[in-house]
């Protein structure tokens, strides 16, 4: 949006002294530092920043948030309409793009590899060192209704995922400048017929709401249909094997977390830190499965199996074995071998009265018998205890003098004032429960103990902690994460990142169920109307071009020795193009290859297909015939090989599984655990590429918009990250090599060494899209001060 | 939960070292740093305009405690600043100057950030891995059959300290006494684990700084008047000590969360007071002959004690009551009933002392682990900074004992350190750019440059007189020489020793202006047999401080330099 065009915006005297304050200055360079100005990828910043000279010094303007509310927004307040002010001619995509395209220059920075760090200060004045978008987010305090409705997108999207939050904005930025361009050639159209403001403006909201209800349809329908029938031939496995048993793959995971941290921890420290979190993975682990396990619990007390120690080299970081609480001995007493436990939570030392009893003392002798039974019970407990072999005691509450006394004599080290995490997390992996006080301390063993290793004082940096060599009863085997950073902004950095790098590995170890549902289910129900069989298999005609499932459509083809050499197909050059001898059962596989565009008239061709039936069964209500769909045999068929182990070359320095689909998922599709792809937008290219083959085939003109909308939008992401590439590696030669690379069915160009979460990326897409239906249904934001800071949400049909 | 007073928003700046006033703040800060650097370092009057304390420092921590910075750019260098000398308590300035030096280095430079991040690292991994190795010219391990060399290391932290105004004199009776003070913290009998004990600083203003002294044990300071009324009974064998937690005043506290009712007539006062005359009995029964409690003791019970001859001794407080505890061997008693033989723990000998106006109890322990420092100076805020200055010492010298190496102080260390730098940049750059990972040779030289002039500069702090500082182009060591020197100088007449006191004028050397640039040259690396006896003269400085500022200044310069924005919470 050009600058000058932000300031001619009327100024509304009234409210103008309200927003001056509020609005948020932001200053922006006009060109990135080293003066190289990309061609393309950031017309957010040529649009928004046009008019700068390159050599200008920063600029600084309070600028579009505060034009913002000055412009539409503040028009939208119920006494602006009253007063009779004209309407804005904008949606409220207009203004949601605006929104975004701050956010977006603020967030492309800090992402990909090349990123920056951000710094920001929290409200007590300390600083935090940040590359995460959601912090930058929150950080940033935003006002705009629209922007703080994002923000909560983004934030319950990272609760689920702890992944994207960059992406998110970049993707649903360029999602609005593609509505965005399409509406402005529409209305241009629509300007002479209808001049009435007010009128456009409400058919604006209904069309944004037809709009709205396509990308819905598109998320919960179409989108499932595509990551199950043609992106997930391209995935590969972070497992090494397809066995029933998930195995890690310790090459696979260092990748994955290598270009994890990439995004999230600064250039200098990303493979230190992600070779940390790879040592400590395989510290923790028992065995090699059972692995969600030692993510959930990780996940769940991050913060007590971490030491953050600001004022030490980032390299001085380490993993300690054993736990280590945040706390110091009451006391402590030396012991050797294995030393057992208890936790208690209560005192040990009884007390005159319990809560809501009253204790009546007539005499002097009666207190001190009174005292001394006291004292006699709690020194009779810890000899109990010492009776018992018991050598520390953990507490969640504080314990009495007298207490830590007489454990000190009996040789009982004593830990107090436990957090209840720390006191969960102990009883979590040493497996037991807190000792409650026996009514007489009898010679019973006591059952709820736990045994430890070792247990000693520990100093870091001249503080002490309790060190503990904690028995594991359960997968994970205790290890703490000593952080190390010059600042506590940076050691924060760090664990945040960790942490969600947990999260995102937990994630990636689930099955994500997708809606779509194979063809064997949907002929029982109703079809959907925008997905009409015809179209499906048409589209996996044109789509799913791999000679396998043909065939193994073909009866014939049922023997082990034909199956075997697909497989050694699939081995040398993952969808080659089938040999004469197989081609020979399939009379229609040649025309797949062909160029889409060609296809679509190929009638006869498909005719042919042993199927065509169902290629003319137009009808959405017509339920087939006949039960062994391709879509169906084609999923049947990619889990037949499951016990045969499939090898894909993906011009990484090691070879990774493809992922299988397991029996079991033939009906209900999901993306199975461990699904990754190669990073630097392999994904989105891979999506991009499947959408526009689709949309050229869709019959619908608005699914189209919407499909190319999307497959557009999806380019921004790598566009980001090839930023600073240059030659070979810039943007549009990876992408037309990606995009040859896919007609001919050759394996994917991948410039960059790193794996990431399919179930990431999916989980992003449709938050994205989710987030983007929610703005276009908007059409008014509601000022209300009353209740301050709520924002309701209208439905524009209703107003009508 | 709506919040009913809304937030501000944040204000963010982008590319924030490109923006002028950042740029003039940071300049502002490394002037502050600058000018407080090395023995000639200029001091620091730190004063509240509403009244209050005033105080003189040239101390970092001093300094930065009560500086309060507005921009989050420096926020982030003071943060790392005070960290850095909260874990090893030296070199703060020479952090936070090398910090400001790198940033400012490369600002001129056409090198991306990225670039400049990942070869500052490359080369910070060159210096430290030179540090360590057993080639590196500017180490020399510590020999601990002799006091030379900590000594040494006591001095020059004292001499770098020009607040505390010492005379020379002064210097060398502070440094033995702090050396005493931490040589007593070590057992006698070596176990696996040495566990340190502990060295007390005793507060004594207002008297001569060669009043100062060391004493073995601990000091227990007391008002004149209970000192004369509990004269200690002379013993010949060793004084039973029982210490106790809990307090023996008679309060009464813990009565558990229901109500307590008290029946009329019923004294709880006297019941309690009974129980604790009780305890004192069964002290005196036990033979006990110190009495010592970390809360107070009623009065009662202290009048009790004394007239059974037990010295008690009360309001020890909880600071005092672990090395009181290690030292006299006891268990801590928090019980007032019945108490085990076996907490009870004992010392050689108790005596009395007076220093200046002050009184004290001195227990002398069997085993000396604790060692009371008695600390004089003329006024408050002298004593405060030779205090501060003090603890420094001590906690360098237990990091010396960890790492037992020392590095060449006054400079030296940097100008050889940059040396070494240029040589191995120029000669086998091959060796520091390991991959071939887009970085070339040019871009590592323009680097390796601002790096060295970084480290060189600091070297050039120490001059705050208008001198000028050399360089030897045989061990790249510092040399200093006055403002008025001759163009022509004869420079072996001038100069007299390098900046650490290794080697003299007279070694057929040849000088070169640290500010011309000079080619590289081969260091002479390996030190002087004699490096290690002659310490008696050296300029010292921490190795593990120095090691641990160098690694931190270049970190925290590469996040200041990797920043896209600010944001700043405005609330």
């Amino acid at each position: 949006m050009p600058l000058s065009s932000l300031r001619k915006f009327p100024t509304n005297r009234f409210f103008s002294a309200y927003w001056a304050d509020r609005s948020i200055a932001l200053s922006c360079r006009a060109f990135p530092s080293n003066g190289s100005v990309e061609e393309e990828g950031q017309p957010n910043q040529k649009g928004a920043l046009a008019g700068i000279p390159v050599s200008s010094r920063p600029f600084r303007f309070r600028h579009r948030f505060a034009s913002w509310r000055s412009g539409c927004y503040r028009s939208w307040q119920p006494e602006v309409i009253e007063t009779g002010m004209a309407m804005p001619a904008v949606g409220s995509v207009k203004l949601a793009l605006q929104v975004a395209e701050v956010l977006e220059s603020i967030v492309s920075k800090c992402m990909g590899p090349e990123g920056q760090q951000v710094l920001c200060t929290k409200s007590t004045g300390e600083v935090l060192l940040s590359r995460d978008g959601g912090r930058l987010l929150e950080a940033l305090h935003l006002e705009h209704p629209i922007a703080r409705l994002l923000v909560a997108c983004v934030s319950s999207h990272l609760k689920k995922t702890g992944d994207g939050a960059k992406t998110f904005i970049i993707f649903l930025c360029h999602l609005l400048r593609g509505l965005d361009a399409t509406t402005d050639k529409e209305t241009d159209a629509l300007v002479s017929e209808n001049t009435q403001a007010h009128g456009r403006h409400w058919k604006n909201c209904s069309r944004w709401k037809f709009v709205s209800q396509a990308l819905v349809k598109f998320q919960t329908q179409i989108l499932d249909y595509f990551m199950d029938q043609c992106l997930s031939r391209h995935f590969l496995s972070i497992f090494s094997s397809s066995t029933k048993e998930k195995t890690l793959c310790r090459n696979s995971i260092e990748l994955l977390l290598e270009a994890y941290f990439c995004g999230r921890v600064g250039k200098n420290n990303h493979k230190f830190i992600s070779q940390l979190m790879c040592d400590y993975l395989y510290k923790c682990m028992a065995y090699t499965s059972g692995i969600e396990e030692v993510f959930e619990l990780v996940d769940d007390y991050f913060v007590e199996l971490n030491i953050g120690v600001p004022g030490l080299p980032v390299s001085d970081s380490k993993i300690i074995t054993g736990l280590v609480l945040h706390r110091d001995f009451s006391v402590y007493c030396p012991a050797d071998g294995d030393v057992r436990i208890v936790i208690v939570t209560e005192t040990i030392q009884p007390s005159f009265s319990e809560s809501g009893s009253e204790f009546v003392l007539n005499s002097e002798a009666q207190f001190q018998e009174s005292q001394f039974w006291i004292m006699e019970r709690t020194k009779a407990i810890m000899k109990y205890l010492q009776n018992q072999n018991i050598k520390l005691l953990l507490s969640s509450v504080k314990q009495p003098d007298l207490v830590t006394y007489y454990a000190d004599l009996n040789g009982i080290s004593v830990v107090e004032c436990l957090s209840a995490e720390e006191v969960s997390l102990i009883q979590r992996i040493g497996g037991l429960s807190p000792f409650v006080l026996p009514p007489i301390c009898s010679q019973h063993e006591i059952s709820n103990t736990a045994l430890v290793n070792f247990c000693k004082p520990l100093i870091i940096k001249s503080k002490r902690y309790v060190h503990l060599g904690l028995i594991s009863t359960c997968l994970f085997i205790p290890h703490c994460i000593v952080l190390c950073g010059p600042v506590h902004g940076l050691v924060e950095q760090h664990e945040d990142a960790l942490r969600s790098a947990f999260k995102m590995l937990r994630q990636l170890f689930k099955d994500l169920d997708l809606s779509y549902m194979t063809q064997t289910i949907n002929q029982n129900s109703t079809p959907s109307p925008l997905i009409c069989n015809s179209r499906e298999s048409e589209l996996f005609e044109e789509t799913g071009n791999d000679s396998i499932q043909r065939l193994c459509r073909d009866p014939v083809v049922k023997n082990k020795d034909e199956l075997a050499i697909v497989e050694t197909h699939l081995i040398y050059s993952n969808l080659e193009i089938p040999s004469v001898e197989l081609e020979t059962h399939i009379p229609c596989s040649t025309p797949q290859l062909i160029p889409v565009d060609t296809y679509q008239t190929d009638d006869t061709l498909r005719g042919l297909s042993q199927n065509k039936t169902r290629m003319h069964n137009r009808e959405p209500l017509i339920p087939s015939k006949s039960t062994d769909r391709p879509t169906t045999q084609n999923t049947k068929i990619e889990m037949s090989y499951e016990n045969v182990q499939v090898k894909k070359s993906v011009g990484m320095r090691n070879t990774l599984p493809l992922s299988c689909k397991s029996l079991e998922s033939c009906n209900s599709s999901s993306i199975s655990a461990g699904c990754v792809l190669p990073v630097g937008g392999n994904f989105e290219i891979l999506l991009h590429y499947y959408l526009i083959n689709y949309a050229k085939k869709c019959q619908q003109s608005e699914e189209t918009a919407v499909s190319m909308i999307i497959a557009n939008a999806l380019l921004g992401i790598p566009k980001i990250l090839y930023k600073y590439k240059k030659g070979k590696y810039s943007f549009p030669q990876i992408y037309v090599r990606s995009l040859y690379a896919l007609q001919t069915n050759q394996p994917m160009v991948c410039t960059q060494t790193g794996l990431e979460s399919v179930a990431g990326k999916y989980q992003l897409l449709t938050s994205v899209l989710q987030c983007l239906a929610k703005i276009l249904t908007i059409d008014l934001v509601i000022n209300i001060k009353r209740q301050p800071q709520k924002v309701y949400e209208q439905d524009s049909e209703d107003e009508l | 939960m709506s919040r009913f007073e809304a937030k501000k928003p944040s204000v963010c700046e982008s590319e924030p070292l490109t923006c002028e006033r950042v740029r003039a703040t940071l300049g502002v800060l490394k002037g502050i740093v600058t000018s407080c650097y090395g023995p000639s370092g200029r001091l620091k009057q730190l004063h509240n305009g509403v009244g209050g304390h005033v105080r003189t420092t040239s101390q970092s921590s001093a300094l930065l405690h009560s500086l309060a910075v507005t921009h989050p750019v420096l926020k982030l260098l003071t943060a790392s600043m005070q960290n850095h000398v909260s874990c090893v308590s030296d070199c703060g300035l020479f952090m936070a100057i090398l910090c400001c030096n790198l940033v400012e280095n490369v600002q001129g430079v056409d090198v991306t950030p990225t670039t400049v991040i990942e070869l500052n690292k490359l080369l910070v991994n060159l210096c430290t891995s030179y540090l360590k190795s057993e080639a590196c010219g500017c180490r020399i391990p510590v020999d601990f059959s002799s006091t030379q060399i900590l000594l040494g290391l006591v001095r020059s932290i004292l001499i770098s300290k020009p607040a505390c105004m010492l005379t020379r004199m002064e210097v060398d009776h502070m440094s033995t006494l702090v050396l005493r003070a931490f040589l007593l913290t070590i057992p006698e009998k070596a176990k696996e684990h040495i566990i340190l004990g502990r060295s007390i600083i005793v507060p004594l203003k207002g008297q001569r700084v060669m009043d100062s002294t060391v004493l073995p044990g601990m000091l227990i300071e007391m008002p004149e008047a209970q000192l004369m009324r509990v004269l200690p009974v002379k013993k010949s064998s060793a004084l039973k000590v029982a210490l106790f937690c809990v307090s023996l005043s008679g309060d009464f506290s813990d009565t558990g969360e229901g109500t307590l009712a008290v029946s009329d007539g019923v004294c709880l006062e006297s019941a309690v007071l009974d129980q604790l005359l009780n305890l004192g009995r069964q002290l005196v029964r036990d033979h006990v002959d110190i009495v010592m409690c970390q809360k107070v003791i009623h009065p009662s019970l202290k009048q009790f004690l004394s007239t059974h001859h037990v010295v008690a001794i009360d309001r020890v407080g909880a600071a005092r009551m672990e090395p009181l505890s290690k030292m006299t061997g006891t268990q801590p008693i928090g019980s007032l009933g019945s108490i085990s033989p076996r907490s009870y723990g004992s010392v050689k000998d108790l005596c009395y002392a007076e220093f200046g106006s002050k009184h004290f109890f001195h227990l002398l322990p069997d085993e000396v682990t604790v060692s009371s420092l008695l600390l004089c100076n003329r006024n408050d805020t002298a004593w405060d900074e030779l205090k501060l200055t003090c603890q420094k010492a001590l906690h360098v010298l237990q990091l010396t004992i960890k790492e037992p190496f020392v590095l060449l102080g006054g400079g030296c260390t940097e100008t050889h350190l940059a040396a070494y730098i240029r040589h191995k940049i120029l000669n086998e750059p091959g060796s520091v750019l390991i991959r071939d990972d887009g970085r070339t040779q040019t871009e590592l030289q323009l680097i390796a440059e601002a790096f060295c002039r970084a480290l060189e500069s600091l070297a050039g702090c120490l001059e705050h007189d208008g001198g000028d500082i050399l360089t030897d182009m045989k061990y790249g060591h510092c040399w200093s020489v006055q403002s008025d020197s001759p163009p022509v100088a004869n420079w072996p007449d001038l100069l007299s020793r390098c900046g650490c006191g290794l080697h003299s004028s007279q070694e057929q050397l040849s000088w070169s202006f640290l500010r011309n640039t000079h080619d590289p040259f081969v260091l002479q690396s390996c030190l002087p047999p004699e490096a290690g006896n002659s310490a008696n003269n050296l300029t010292l400085d921490c190795y593990t401080a120095k090691l641990n500022g160098l690694q931190l200044a270049v970190e925290t310069a590469n996040l200041i330099l990797d920043l896209a924005y600010v944001i700043e919470d405005k609330n």
